[in-house]
């Protein structure tokens, strides 16, 4: 720090890099409780699973086999279907691995768009003082309606189908990353660099994605990832309703609705989808709280 | 106060014109040419334009607008396409159980989240405390869904309590039980936020000066968390009762579907799965315009609970 020729921009990167042990430092608070590091790893394998479900699946989830349909869990009829088959006769472990890579997958599309449009929204907010306002005052809006209604309302319009279900989660992702960018931007405005970049001529969209932009994303992305849980919550109840995912495609939520007409006499068909959202959210829940108390300061005693 | 309903009605004005564009745009796409139903199958194409013109079709999207806005305001909001009955009579049928089983629920699960939140307050970081926080982010977690299927699996599958429709009203015997069931898997997933909104709030107000006097004056510790922290903590309590409405009613709507419960929100999705636009439309618009007068209801009532909200 005492190098006189220090530039600008390794300013920036020693502000980057404390910015940075500050979030490690977060992370270690978190994982250092058990039930959050569970939830983590939990989360991890959860993940990976998804992504590798095309190689890892031991059946095609949608190759269907009438001679065992709704064949229970440890059948010897259906010996290689660990858990089970499907009312298609269909495997019930390939078909959750192929269901929790849609419905993750969904949910992971529609935070990236929605939570990208709202970090947008937030970093503008806090950049454009004359916005500020109109901006927010939009984010309370569609803060307080619920997300629901967003789903139903664009179903209606542009029918369901998974293209609805995306943008519906998408729009009720919007606000409260927004509001998080919002207050990660602001703090890095007071900072002096932001006024020394301006100083040497940088134009709006250089100072917003350069200063803003760079040094707020590991805060917006650790808000976007815990916002996972209650997309994927939204987004399973909504095809569950039928107005998402539509069968035969294997999503976890469209999966519970399907086997809910087998309830008395195969409960696995819809039970397992159904534990597997709730997992899932729960450990995405599990951490968030965990982040939240450590990073605020005034429960952490 | 009256300034602070102002500004909150002047908040929600925005809001409601979207929603009614919304209702304007599903009836937009419909189908079917209107002009063609009323003419009937054997018009000729003369015929159908004048109609077309007598209908106000050929003008301009907006005027349209204006004149969809002046039939809202007075409660015509066309024909559902599959039971050709007035859509606002359909609503009608349907509201009067939709609130039924949301009072129901808040009615259990209300007092059910304070007790529970005062009591992990009470005993921090006691096992008591890790349990109820335990069970409040599972419910948090957890499809509204897996728990009315799990109910209807053990439950109702045994026989013990039904659960397919609305039997009566729920004064009646026959009405009180069917609605148990649904009331119960609504409520499952409301008792965990009020829980822990309730334990957070009342850890604050325990640490309050005003808890510490009375303390310091003898009073018992549970009367000092009764009588004087947990009044001061219903006000965020109450708040969140009221922002969770829309939480409730995204509930609702799925327990309604499960539960074959004739409310608004098995009504919405059915005629969104059935294409029946005119019905979809109004079912959303009850359900928006519900949604924003309980809001604005809550918020009034917080002002009222707390005078520095009007006030700043």
């Amino acid at each position: 720090m005492t190098d006189a020729t220090l530039s600008l921009q390794s300013d920036a990167d020693q502000r980057a890099i404390a910015a940075l042990r500050r979030k490690n430092a977060v992370w270690r608070r978190i994982l250092r409780d058990p039930a959050a590091a569970a939830a983590a790893l939990f989360l991890f394998l959860i993940v990976a699973a998804a992504i590798l479900a095309p190689w890892i699946a031991p059946f095609d989830p949608y190759a269907s086999n009438m001679r065992l349909r709704l064949c229970p869990i440890g059948s010897d009829r259906c010996a290689a279907y660990l858990l089970g088959a499907d009312n298609q006769g269909r495997d019930m472990v390939s078909r959750i691995l192929f269901g929790l890579r849609a419905t993750l997958g969904i949910g992971v599309l529609a935070v990236a768009v929605g939570g990208g449009l709202g970090a947008l929204i937030g970093l503008s907010a806090a950049y454009f003082k004359r916005l500020d306002q109109p901006l927010m005052r939009l984010v309370d809006v569609l803060l307080s309606f619920p997300s629901i209604l967003f789903g139903l309302a664009i179903a209606a319009v542009l029918g369901t189908g998974l293209f609805s279900l995306v943008l519906a989660l998408s729009i009720a992702a919007i606000p409260s990353i927004a509001r998080i960018a919002r207050g990660a931007a602001q703090s890095i405005m007071q900072q002096e660099y932001m006024e020394a970049g301006r100083a040497v001529g940088l134009g709006d969209g250089a100072l917003i994605w350069r200063y803003l932009a760079l040094n707020c994303w590991p805060t917006i992305l650790i808000y976007m990832t815990l916002q996972l849980g209650q997309a994927i919550l939204l987004g399973a109840a909504l095809s569950f309703l039928g107005l998402g995912a539509q069968p035969p495609t294997a999503e976890l939520g469209s999966m519970a609705a399907d086997g809910r007409k087998f309830l008395t006499i195969a409960p696995h068909v819809s039970t397992l989808p159904c534990a597997a959202i709730f997992l899932v959210v729960l450990a995405f829940n599990i951490l968030g709280d965990a982040l939240r108390d450590a990073m605020d300061p005034k429960l952490r005693q | 106060m009256a300034r602070h309903i102002a500004q909150r009605l002047m908040i929600s004005f925005p809001v409601l014109l979207g929603v009614l564009l919304i209702g304007f745009l599903l009836l937009q796409v419909v189908p079917t040419d209107p002009a063609v139903v009323v003419a009937g199958p054997t018009a000729t194409k003369a015929e159908i334009d004048s109609i077309r013109q007598e209908l106000g079709l050929n003008e301009p999207l907006w005027i349209q607008f204006g004149r969809y806005l002046g039939r809202v305001l007075q409660l015509d909001l066309g024909r559902s396409m599959i039971s050709n009955r007035p859509v606002v009579d359909e609503i009608a049928l349907t509201l009067w159980p939709t609130v039924e089983l949301m009072l129901a629920c808040l009615l259990w699960a209300v007092p059910l989240g304070i007790t529970l939140g005062t009591l992990a307050a009470r005993r921090r970081g006691t096992l008591i405390d890790r349990a109820i926080m335990a069970l409040s982010v599972m419910g948090v977690s957890v499809p509204v869904f897996w728990v009315g299927l799990l109910l209807i699996q053990y439950v109702g599958g045994a026989g013990l309590l039904p659960f397919q429709g609305r039997d009566g009203p729920i004064w009646s015997l026959s009405g009180f039980l069917s609605i148990v069931l649904p009331a119960v898997t609504l409520g499952a997933v409301f008792v965990g936020p009020v829980a822990r909104m309730t334990r957070t709030s009342l850890l604050e107000t325990l640490g309050a000066d005003y808890v510490r006097t009375a303390r310091a004056k003898g009073a018992s510790d549970w009367r000092v968390t009764i009588r004087h922290a947990l009044r001061n903590a219903m006000i965020p309590v109450v708040t969140l009762v009221g922002l969770q409405i829309g939480f409730l009613l995204g509930g609702s709507i799925v327990t309604e579907t499960m539960f074959a419960w004739p409310g608004v929100g098995r009504m919405a999705v059915g005629a969104i799965t059935s294409s029946d636009f005119p019905l979809a439309q109004g079912a959303i618009l009850i359900l928006a315009v519900g949604f924003m007068v309980i809001n604005l209801a809550v918020d009034v009532l917080y002002a009222y609970l707390d005078p520095r909200i009007a006030r700043s």
